[in-house]
């Protein structure tokens, strides 16, 4: 296994920047998931570091070796798709030893049944080895495809939204198997999706991606807690955090167009002030389960809609003209329409500048 | 707006059974889910109730009166696909407002009509706008627009935003049950997705290879799920079910999963209910947040070992090894923050399920 680093990578399609300066280090022996929506530019990247596509500039490190100028090939990474991209008529078995039998290997036939073997043993498929891969379920065919990663022993893996083919409860499932899967084999992982589940469970690291811009590395804790502009604070979360724009009224925070007040502890008011500087107005975040219903309380609202989720209640609660989404006890029962009151939990409240999208707080 | 009877409703394709004796009445201004995987008949029985579709046997009466010689344009249902299906030539008011041209209504009277269904789905500042200059969501708003602005007896959905982002989706399940909330139109939705289900409608019925499991209000099927299928359908993170051995000691039910040596203690009528019945294969179904947990040893917990860690921001997901079993519990954020880390165990009683692994029925007590 390997560490990986790239060095100002930028990538364009015709007048459109894929990739813009993005630099990154992926440790050895990580699970790194790159995080974004459509045309962030995440696949692009995984493509420029498998050989796939050429960057105009920047660097493509492999543990030690600069890689640009090698061929796809030579790079020893080994690439899983969405598309499973299985050979039909072959069993398993075959499909297992397809990519050691390359004459550039000259891999014995004996070292290639064990890794064979072996890989199939730590993905639990030894029983479908003699089995064609066009009478496997969905489940066993993106094991199958993972497994012919394995058995070649690559330097890195790296996968492309390999677990949006299967429905949810086999992502879940399988969510959990590939995480364990990289621990137990020390593999170093680049994962590309646009699902903030599959990135917030499985990578020790998150890169989030918009319009070709790295715009935060962390871990998922931090991802989550402490977003680095708006745009991760509304990618990373569901149901998603609620954002206000709000201006500074000495002791309050007033939301606007449509106002209402929030009015701040000492300590929120101290932190705040520390970092708004000069500008007049923030945009506020709060998370939905920072957000509570109590008897009485400085925000009144009315109960917009509710959302019976079985484990809890995701509440939409209308003051003035916002909507705020709170989540809550499933045993919470409020008609739709009655009047309700909320409180912030303050010391969970995120202020973004409003005019460059960024966290005050890291500023 | 109109009730609906489905009544031993049957269709095949073939040898293949698509829908088998489907009963279901769906009440005057109710909103109902159809609920299920694809290929479990819902998008079929769907347009069956559209007139899209013939069925071999059974009957569809629309306010107590048989549909089945009228053709789809006569049955006064509306239905809106998961593909926007908008005129781009038009503005989105001309879109919504074409079907009130074929009625002889005044110019006044339509614009009338529009800006109010405008109102609910909150588009009246895009009213001027062409389908090409909107988002996903918008677009999904106009169409529905249109399929309400007639009135219809009924509104079918198929899918209707499952083509959305994840956020775009959130925002259109809130809005469309606010929509039904001021409208109260009956409405039938078709979903594979547990997330919709749950949170718009009145009552989900859930169907699996083309016959119906369970219908019953969301929390109905969350809470007392009728069989495996449901049980593990519905809700996410997925049921824990799990293989286990039950047996009477001294009025309390042990129960055993695989690979532990001491049990879970339960009730006495536990037993009465399970092994007593005559079910001897049995399966044990938790959710994880029934789940309970401790970082210290405690009285009636089994010892395990967290062998992953799944933080979603809002909580945490443990996969905990007890015995040869593992089991998912839900936690708060960073209640365990290491791996391998000893964690010991309890079962919520009043949330645990037991299931007959053959018929895969669940073997409920009295609610």
């Amino acid at each position: 296994m390997a560490n990986l680093t790239l060095k100002n990578l930028c990538k364009r399609y015709g007048d459109i920047a894929a990739v813009r300066n993005l630099s990154l280090d992926i440790r050895d022996r990580e699970f790194f998931v790159l995080l974004g929506p459509t045309g962030a530019g995440k696949t692009t990247t995984l493509r420029c570091i498998a050989g796939l596509e050429r960057p105009e500039s920047g660097e493509v490190w492999i543990g030690d070796d600069l890689v640009n100028e090698w061929s796809a090939a030579n790079r020893d990474v080994a690439l899983v798709f969405q598309q499973y991209s299985l050979y039909p008529n072959y069993t398993v078995r075959k499909n297992l030893e397809f990519p050691l039998r390359s004459k550039l290997r000259q891999i014995p036939v004996r070292e290639i049944g064990l890794r064979v073997q072996k890989a199939a043993e730590t993905l639990r498929i030894s029983h479908l080895l003699e089995r064609r891969t066009d009478r496997l379920s969905g489940g066993e065919m993106q094991r199958v495809a993972i497994g012919r990663a394995i058995v070649r022993e690559p330097r890195l893996f790296l996968m492309d939204e390999p677990l949006s083919n299967v429905d949810a409860k086999l992502r879940e499932l399988l969510r959990a198997e590939l995480r364990q899967l990289q621990l137990k084999l020390g593999a170093t992982l680049v994962f590309v999706t646009h699902d903030q589940v599959e990135a917030m469970t499985m990578g020790d690291r998150i890169g989030v991606l918009c319009d070709g811009e790295l715009v935060q590395v962390g871990t998922p804790y931090e991802v989550y807690n402490f977003p680095g502009n708006t745009f991760v604070a509304s990618f990373v979360g569901s149901p998603a955090i609620n954002l206000f724009d709000a201006a500074m009224d000495g002791d309050k925070l007033v939301v606007v167009p449509e106002k209402f007040e929030i009015a701040l502890q000492p300590a929120i008011r101290a932190r705040l002030n520390e970092v708004i500087g000069p500008r007049s107005t923030v945009r506020v975040g709060v998370r939905p389960e920072d957000v509570k219903l109590i008897a009485s309380g400085d925000i009144a609202g009315r109960l917009y809609g509710a959302e019976d989720h079985g484990v809890e209640m995701i509440l939409t609660i209308q003051v003035a003209d916002q909507l705020v989404r709170a989540t809550s006890a499933a045993t919470t029962r409020v008609p739709v329409n009655a009047p309700v009151q909320i409180a912030f939990a303050q010391d969970k409240l995120h202020f973004f500048d409003p005019e460059t999208t960024k966290n005050l707080a890291q500023v | 707006m109109a009730d609906l009877d489905l009544i031993d409703i049957e269709k095949h394709f073939g040898v293949n059974w698509v829908i088998r004796k489907l009963n279901l009445r769906i009440d005057h201004g109710e909103f109902v889910v159809l609920l299920g995987p694809s290929g479990c008949g819902k998008t079929t029985t769907l347009r069956a109730i559209a007139g899209l579709e013939k069925i071999d046997s059974g009957e569809i009466r629309i306010d107590g009166k048989p549909v089945e010689s009228l053709p789809a344009s006569e049955r006064d249902i509306a239905f809106v696909f998961q593909l926007y299906s908008l005129y781009p030539h038009m503005t989105a008011f001309e879109n919504i407002a074409f079907p009130l041209r074929a009625f002889r209504m005044s110019d006044r009277e339509v614009r009338e009509k529009v800006k109010s269904v405008a109102k609910v789905l909150r588009i009246e500042h895009l009213l001027q706008k062409k389908p090409s200059a909107l988002a996903g969501g918008d677009m999904q708003r106009v169409t529905i627009g249109r399929a309400l602005v007639r009135r219809p007896k009924a509104i079918l959905m198929d899918e209707p935003i499952g083509a959305l982002d994840a956020k775009s989706r959130e925002e259109m399940r809130v809005e469309l049950r606010r929509l039904h909330i001021e409208n109260k139109s009956t409405t039938i939705y078709v979903t594979h997705d547990q997330v919709e289900a749950m949170s718009m409608a009145d009552r989900i019925a859930i169907m699996n290879e083309g016959v119906l499991q369970q219908v019953g209000s969301p929390t109905e099927v969350y809470s007392w799920p009728a069989n495996l299928f449901v049980a593990q359908f519905v809700g996410s993170p997925i049921m824990n079910v799990v293989n286990c051995r039950v047996e009477l000691a001294d009025a309390t039910t042990k129960v055993r999963l695989d690979g532990t040596e001491s049990p879970f203690q339960f009730g006495g009528e536990v037993y009465r209910r399970v092994a007593a019945a005559g079910h001897d294969d049995i399966a044990l179904g938790v959710r994880p947040e029934a789940v309970l947990v401790d970082r210290a040893e405690r009285p009636g917990y089994l010892p395990g070992e967290v062998h992953l860690i799944e933080p979603l921001g809002a909580y945490d997901i443990l996969d905990i090894g007890v015995g040869k079993t593992v089991i998912r519990a839900r936690t708060e954020s960073r209640f365990v923050t290491r791996l391998h880390q000893p964690i010991w165990v309890q079962l919520d009683k009043e949330r645990t399920h037991f299931f007959d692994k053959k018929s895969g029925l669940a073997l409920s007590s009295e609610r």
